[in-house]
């Protein structure tokens, strides 16, 4: 089962690239297909989807990494499509439970979910052809300018390390404790509202203390391994090779093209 | 050398006296074993010695080093490895070799040293085929020697063990003993927790604590020939000891400081004037 923004091993272009490359473009992508006119945004967006599915990523992937936000995806539909300002505008309103709704309205839901849709597979074929720590070793280059102003890019690094780390033992551990509460009889399924808030806190203290707990333990086990705030060297060794310099011209045309395009439609 | 004088520690807020006053050396490349029941003072012991705590009076040095000034503490730490007795509250890295390399990339090695080190941490406790292998995805014995690679990796001359054998099945703990007798062989000094006797008896000396304080100290053979005391202490004894007492108190004439099955075998073989072929 894949999880949004879970890395997966794998083999192709996009995974051999810069993990420094893929983070700008995909930060690059993310702005400007929300600045863009409606219609490169379906090229754009095309485009992402066809580079994603050459680099690996497959249509069920990108079901199940959208999954998790249909609700979100529904709902800013919904919203745009009763509650859009240009209702009126375009093709005459149409009423329903007391409530208007246009083409236009349609047009504007589409579009919105659109972005958030290409935004999201940006963000997936990120995450899934980048390794953690290939990521991490990006940001930190990134940020490496604002250790002059003795701003702590490396910890920062090691912090997003241990999110990384911990969030799937978090997540053991809540199976963990709800089967404890099963196992004892807790029927939360066919429970009242009261016994679902009160079993939900009671988990959530219990997963926080652990959380604590662990907290601790690691912190001092990163000691024992000589850990200590400040610079830090790294495994991963990032360097621009002969496949990057390609994709990063080709990148580049793209995104004058696309300006230019956008320009001409404005 | 590890050097500890009269060292004393007590736990606030609650005031439990883990240390009381415990004097003990141990000798680069000696393998000690320390043994004692459960509150006894053993993790605090060790937790001394890679200067995770610090002693409230007395003192720590290792290799010359006092533990209690701030300068030497990062050369003390990388001198003395620590693994600890869960492998999940050690283990920081998404990968076995991001994990095994947090030491090296704390010491600011550069990517090649870090590297070289991982390769040789991974292959001298025989998980290679895992360096890539996402550390949540391992068994627990597999993680034991993850944790113990990235001690390795710091190249230190004693590590310390908590319980390295703990909550394992006994094919991942012989695997684990193995390991740590071959780190010995190769001139690393061992310090071993354990609460299994017949682990203890490999090592070259045993130390056994009470209540905060050091009772016995001297070669398995010595320690154990104090049975009483030890059943007292609601300690076993190696089960090759515990056969050989029942066996003289049966009558048998047959000497009881022995913890090897090899030295047991040829008393018992001997009394039964035959030896199998």
């Amino acid at each position: 089962m894949y999880h949004t923004g879970s890395f997966i091993r794998g083999e192709s272009l996009i995974y051999d690239l810069d993990p420094r490359v893929k983070l700008v473009a995909a930060f690059v992508f993310s702005i400007f297909i929300l600045w863009i006119k409606p219609a490169v945004a379906l090229v754009s967006g095309i485009a992402l989807l066809l580079a994603a599915l050459a680099g690996g990523l497959s249509l069920r992937v990108i079901g199940q990494s959208i999954k998790p936000f249909w609700f979100f995806i529904a709902l800013i539909f919904i919203v745009h499509v009763f509650f859009s300002e240009n209702q009126g505008q375009g093709a005459a309103a149409t009423t329903f439970l007391s409530l208007s709704f246009s083409r236009t309205g349609f047009q504007e839901g589409f579009w919105v979910i659109w972005r958030f849709f290409c935004l999201v597979v940006a963000a997936v074929l990120l995450t899934m052809t980048t390794a953690p720590s290939q990521l991490i070793a990006a940001i930190k280059y990134f940020l490496k300018p604002l250790r002059k102003l003795r701003a702590p890019v490396d910890d920062l690094a090691v912090m997003i390390m241990l999110a990384l780390r911990l969030m799937p033992i978090l997540l053991t551990e809540k199976e963990r404790i709800e089967t404890a509460q099963r196992a004892r009889g807790y029927d939360l399924p066919h429970s009242g509202l009261v016994t679902k808030i009160k079993v939900f806190l009671r988990s959530t203290l219990k997963i926080l203390l652990g959380v604590f707990r662990r907290a601790d333990e690691i912190a001092l086990a990163m000691e024992s391994r000589n850990y200590r705030r400040g610079e830090r060297s790294s495994l991963v060794e990032l360097k621009l090779t002969s496949s990057d310099y390609p994709v990063i011209f080709f990148l580049l045309f793209f995104f004058f093209i696309f300006v230019a395009i956008n320009s001409h439609f404005g | 050398m590890i050097i500890l004088d009269d060292v004393y520690y007590k736990y606030e807020p609650e005031g439990i006296e883990a240390l009381r006053g415990v004097s003990l050396q141990i000798r680069a490349g000696e393998h000690l074993a320390v043994i004692g029941p459960n509150g006894c003072g053993k993790t605090t012991l060790i937790r001394h010695l890679n200067v995770l705590l610090l002693p409230l009076s007395g003192t720590v040095t290792v290799g010359g080093l006092p533990a209690h000034n701030p300068k030497h503490q990062a050369v003390i730490r990388s001198q003395v490895g620590m693994v600890f007795q869960n492998p999940d509250h050690q283990i920081v890295g998404m990968t076995v070799e991001e994990d095994i390399a947090f030491g090296p990339e704390n010491l600011c090695l550069p990517t090649s040293e870090i590297k070289a080190r991982v390769a040789e941490a991974l292959s001298r406790v025989g998980i290679s085929g895992l360096a890539r292998r996402n550390t949540e995805n391992l068994s627990g014995g597999e993680k034991r020697l993850v944790a113990i690679a990235g001690v390795l990796a710091m190249r230190p001359r004693f590590i310390a063990l908590d319980e390295p054998t703990a909550f394992l099945d006994p094919a991942a703990a012989q695997r684990v003993v193995d390991i740590i007798e071959k780190l010995h062989s190769e001139g690393v000094g061992i310090i071993h927790i354990t609460h299994n006797m017949a682990e203890a008896a490999l090592a070259q000396r045993v130390v056994v604590m009470r209540e905060g304080r050091i009772v016995l100290d001297g070669r398995p053979t010595e320690v154990f020939a104090r049975a009483d005391l030890l059943k007292h202490m609601g300690l076993q004894l190696p089960q090759i000891t515990e056969l050989l007492l029942e066996m003289k108190e049966a009558g048998f004439p047959v000497r009881t400081d022995i913890v090897g099955m090899r030295a047991a075998l040829e008393q018992i073989t001997a009394l039964i004037g035959r030896k199998q072929d």
